[in-house]
């Protein structure tokens, strides 16, 4: 009961805390901004045809409306907050009658599938194959992996993913370049091939970097772990090497790692940009393309809104694993 | 009683290279001993002048750039004789803890963090022995409970406990296997003195339980004379001093035993005390003949040429001085 008083709940209401800046923040920074939303429609309308000023006036009205811009900034706000805490987060402008939900409720399942996967599967392997390369750093294996993974590390992303882009989608031609699936979305394993198929290449363009990453900064902790007092002293009494790995040397270093797994999962919610563009992946990272590529405030602001909650959800997460993970931080 | 392990003109270096600058650090050199079996041996001497660096040798735990490079470390363990140096990586291995184990230097930070106590004490046993989980815990609460340590430690973490309980862990985790011969690196270090009582009675305990050998390594006089059977006093990587503890407290010969031994406050007499004059030598370069002789006041000519001999003074009783040997011949008595 004193845990949840004095470590739980103080971490929840920092977390609300937290989410309502940073939502707050979102509400003012377009406001802030010189640019009106509504002038910009309204140009785009007007752009190619002469409309009377009379129903230009009340266009403005019903979009100042639309938008949530009438009234004072406390009006607007009050407002925003009413709307935002019964779901509807506004309509979209690009794709004007749709809902900014919907549409990021389209692409939601799309990126989280495919980064929850190559989070899962990078975290994996880069954090053991490290750990073994840091514990084993004289052989030759490890120092031959640390070059190569040292080559890769500093590529770009963006490099990798166009490289695979070019070899097996456009010169090979073995994977699909465009789309998530092919099909009617059902849950038979033909539609479910279909969507492994099609995000092959965009999760490998992540992994390959994923785990080059997540191997050095695993060796580089390895390394600073294995020079303490208690490996040694277990590796002078003959402790078999498995067990020092895992419980010695892998088990000190999970925080760190646990830690940035936890931000990465919470990053999830902006999607993978640029690997999403390149190979038109319909997630959220297409989605917020579009949006900034239209001007389309209200679904960026959805987006942003996610991201913040989702960042903000793994912190809290990880606040509330870390007593388990390290004794040392319970109260006692 | 025989000898549980010997050295013969042991010489271990820290080669070095950077740059092209070649460095060599003459840590131990030239040092013959003989531990006897059942005894407490031990080795004293200033900071810097190789105490753990030979302590790293006779347990075998050493990687470049400490390098032997003459001499040999021969075991006499459970009947059998092996030399160090012709041991497999396996044959070490497997020796460590089941018969030769090492309480270290500052044992503050020796135990997992993450691991509760009963849990580090299964992964060293269970390293040597065939054992479940639920046998080790039983057998390293016994020994616990033997040693007059709370059991409540048992489920604890390290950070849970006092330094002075940590340390008292950490010898029960080096011992609980019943080692025939334990090296102790500063037990009693970073201890108050209440602690240190303490930690030496349970050493005594220890070793007297099982007639344990226990070469017990510290700056500490007062250390050594609470345990101690033998010492053997080290100056500047070199042994210049051997004899038993009652010898070496009353009636030390090389000037640095002197001066060591002066140094000691004393519950009579409220003299100020006097400190060694001069520093330790770097022992990159240490100092031709006697390397005492910078900081000796009886050196004499002969002493800065000719590195004097560990002789038998009287019946085991060893020292390294050409003043005493002098003496010895014949010459008059420096101490007069």
């Amino acid at each position: 009961m004193n845990l949840l008083r004095t470590y739980i709940l103080p971490r929840i209401l920092q977390w609300a805390l937290v989410i309502f800046v940073g939502i707050s923040a979102t509400f003012l920074i377009p406001r802030l901004s010189p640019y009106n939303p509504v002038d910009e429609m309204i140009g785009r309308m007007t752009a190619f045809a002469s409309i009377d000023p009379h129903a230009v006036v009340s266009m403005r009205e019903s979009a100042t409306a639309l938008f949530g811009l009438d009234g004072t900034l406390l009006e607007q706000y009050g407002r925003f907050w009413s709307r935002l805490l019964q779901g509807d987060l506004g309509v979209s402008f690009g794709n004007f009658p749709r809902k900014v939900s919907d549409i990021i409720a389209a692409g939601l399942p799309w990126s989280v599938g495919l980064l929850t996967t190559t989070i899962i599967i990078s975290w994996t392997i880069g954090v053991f194959l490290g750990a073994l390369a840091g514990y084993f750093h004289n052989r030759r294996w490890s120092q031959f992996l640390e070059r190569f993974v040292v080559v890769v590390y500093p590529v770009p992303y963006l490099i990798t993913a166009l490289v695979l882009f070019i070899i097996f989608g456009a010169w090979l031609q073995i994977f699909p370049i465009m789309g998530g699936s092919r099909g009617e979305p059902a849950l038979t394993w033909k539609y479910i091939s279909t969507v492994l198929y099609f995000g092959f290449l965009p999760a490998l363009s992540i992994v390959i970097g994923a785990i080059a990453f997540r191997f050095i900064m695993a060796k580089a902790l390895t390394t600073t772990e294995i020079a303490n007092d208690y490996v040694q002293y277990a590796e002078l009494a003959a402790v078999p090497k498995r067990k020092i790995i895992l419980f010695y040397v892998a088990r000190n270093t999970m925080l760190p790692q646990v830690t940035d797994l936890a931000l990465a999962f919470g990053a999830i919610f902006e999607g993978a940009l640029i690997t999403e563009i390149l190979f038109a992946y319909p997630g959220l990272g297409f989605v917020l393309y579009n949006a900034i590529y239209n001007a389309d405030y209200n679904i960026i602001m959805g987006v942003a809104l996610l991201s913040i909650v989702g960042v903000a959800t793994a912190m809290l997460i990880i606040d509330l694993l870390y007593p388990v993970l390290d004794p040392r931080v319970r109260l006692r | 009683m025989g000898t549980i392990i010997e050295t013969n003109n042991l010489r271990a270096y820290y080669i070095t290279k950077a740059y092209g600058v070649e460095r060599t650090v003459k840590a131990v050199d030239d040092i013959t001993l003989r531990i006897q079996e059942g005894e407490v041996y031990g080795i004293a001497g200033e900071s810097g002048c190789g105490k753990s660096t030979l302590l790293r040798i006779l347990l075998g735990a050493y990687q470049p750039p400490l390098t032997v490079v003459g001499g040999e470390v021969i075991y006499h363990l459970e009947g059998e004789t092996m030399n160090a140096a012709d041991m497999t990586e396996e044959q070490q291995r497997d020796m460590k803890w089941r018969t030769i184990s090492y309480i270290p230097q500052g044992s503050m930070h020796v135990l997992n963090p993450v691991r509760r106590i009963r849990d580090t004490f299964h992964d060293f046993i269970s390293a040597h022995r065939d054992v479940t989980k639920k046998e080790s815990f039983q057998l390293t609460a016994d020994y616990l409970r033997d040693l007059g340590l709370p059991e409540k430690v048992m489920a604890s973490y390290p950070h849970q406990l006092s330094g002075g309980m940590r340390q008292r862990v950490t010898i029960a985790l080096a011992t609980i296997l019943w080692p025939k011969l334990i090296f102790a690196d500063e037990p009693t270090t970073a201890l108050d003195v209440v602690v240190q009582r303490g930690v030496i009675q349970m050493l005594k305990d220890v070793q007297q339980k099982e007639g344990s050998t226990l070469v017990l390594i510290t700056h500490d006089i007062g250390v050594h004379a609470n345990l101690a059977d033998r010492i053997g006093i080290l100056y500047a990587g070199k042994l210049v001093e051997e004899a038993d503890t009652q010898t070496i407290l009353e009636n030390p010969r090389h000037p640095y035993t002197r001066f060591l031994i002066e140094s000691l406050p004393s519950l009579d007499s409220r003299e100020e005390r006097l400190a060694i004059p001069g520093r330790p030598p770097a022992l990159d370069r240490p100092p031709s003949g006697c390397r005492f002789h910078e900081r000796c006041p009886l050196a004499q000519e002969v002493c800065k040429t000719i590195e004097p001999e560990l002789i038998e003074i009287e019946p085991k009783h060893f020292t390294a001085c050409h003043v005493v040997e002098e003496e010895l011949n014949g010459g008059h008595s420096v101490y007069a």
